[in-house]
């Protein structure tokens, strides 16, 4: 009988643990993540997603001073009024041979802003808080880690549409040789 | 002057009823995408740390996670073009390892907390690996180019998962986490 209440106190402390982790996710970040969703929400709704059409169109153009504008300024544009999965849609502005390498750019920018703008993808959030939250529990803030996680994710999907859109080309060219 | 009113009480009309939209927008992202990963994330966490499995999962994890090569040999894995599209559907495994990392390592101080920065890069190099596809629809894309795009992309991984580890561990000094 004895071994039985112990099993069930041990079943019950499994859930407890999990219950007190949510509490304190809940708690801790949902407060602050409503009134930042409604504000961002709200500034995206007031400027108007469509105004970003422009700098797609601006982006189809060939020549090299055009790519960070493809590969940075875009997909950034592209995630943060669009959001994922809609920002994907900013392809269609741009030639064939520029597609995979653009929605690499974009899709890799839907998590490293999302410490500072949560919007752009709520339903992936612990990409980013699973280890930001290791950061909160040594007492330090995770400010500097979601901005500096936002610039190098600029650097990155930059290198990313570059080496892709190489790929892209060569494949493309041996598809035409066969 | 009444043009001027009416003015002015379509503009406050228009700002109000955008906020009210995006507190609704907040709300629903809240309950249908944040809280019920939340709850999963908990449940997840309470049993690694009831069980005693997350000291065996973080000693495991702590020679790849420690340390630039580990990070790396990690990125490399999980960018492997046959293991990509398995690992990408809805971030799952890249929250879950994110999770463990933070929740183990990081708050342990198993791990430098700077090392946090080239960790966000070194769980996701999978990232949209397994939406190609959908992705390349959505921007309007040709079957061909959704053909070649598929496979360069995920090539482009195995490149570009590791060099995105290597730039945000150059980055790491500027992390004030000592």
């Amino acid at each position: 009988m004895d071994a039985l209440v112990v099993a069930a106190e041990w079943f019950i402390g499994l859930f407890k643990t999990g219950g007190d982790v949510f509490l304190s996710l809940v708690g801790g970040i949902i407060p602050l993540l409503i009134v930042l969703l409604t504000g961002v929400n709200a500034l995206v709704a007031l400027i108007g997603p469509e105004r970003i059409d422009k700098v797609g169109e601006w982006a189809a153009r060939d020549g090299i001073i055009y790519y960070p504008i493809r590969y940075i300024l875009l997909p950034f544009l592209a995630v943060f009024f669009l959001t994922n999965p809609m920002a994907y849609t900013m392809g269609r502005f741009l030639p064939e041979k520029y597609k995979p390498a653009f929605y690499d750019s974009a899709v890799s920018y839907v998590h490293p802003p999302l410490g500072i703008f949560p919007h752009i993808n709520p339903g992936e959030l612990f990409v980013w808080l699973g280890i930001a939250t290791g950061i909160e529990t040594l007492g330090l803030s995770v400010v500097p880690l979601a901005v500096w996680y936002l610039l190098v994710g600029l650097i990155v999907i930059f290198i990313r549409g570059i080496v892709t859109e190489r790929i892209t080309a060569i494949m493309w060219s041996r598809r035409e040789a066969k | 002057m009444n043009e001027f009113l009416v003015k002015i009480g379509r503009g406050v009309g228009g700002v109000v009823g955008a906020l009210y939209q995006a507190g609704r927008e907040a709300i629903d992202q809240v309950i249908v995408n944040i809280l019920p990963f939340m709850a999963f994330i908990a449940l997840v966490i309470g049993i690694i740390i009831k069980t005693g499995v997350g000291d065996w999962i973080a000693n495991l994890l702590a020679p790849l996670a420690g340390s630039l090569l580990g990070l790396l040999v990690l990125s490399v894995i999980i960018a492997l073009p046959v293991l990509s599209p398995l690992l990408g559907p809805g971030a799952v495994i890249a929250q879950i390892i994110g999770t463990l990392l933070g929740s183990t390592l990081i708050a342990n101080g198993d791990i430098p907390a700077k090392f946090a920065l080239p960790a966000l890069f070194a769980i996701n190099p999978q990232v949209g690996c397994d939406f190609i596809p959908v992705g390349l629809a959505l921007g309007e894309a040709e079957p061909e180019t959704v053909e070649v795009g598929v496979p360069a992309v995920l090539f482009s991984r195995l490149i570009t998962g590791p060099v995105a580890v290597l730039i945000a561990f150059l980055f790491m000094p500027l992390l004030p986490y000592d």
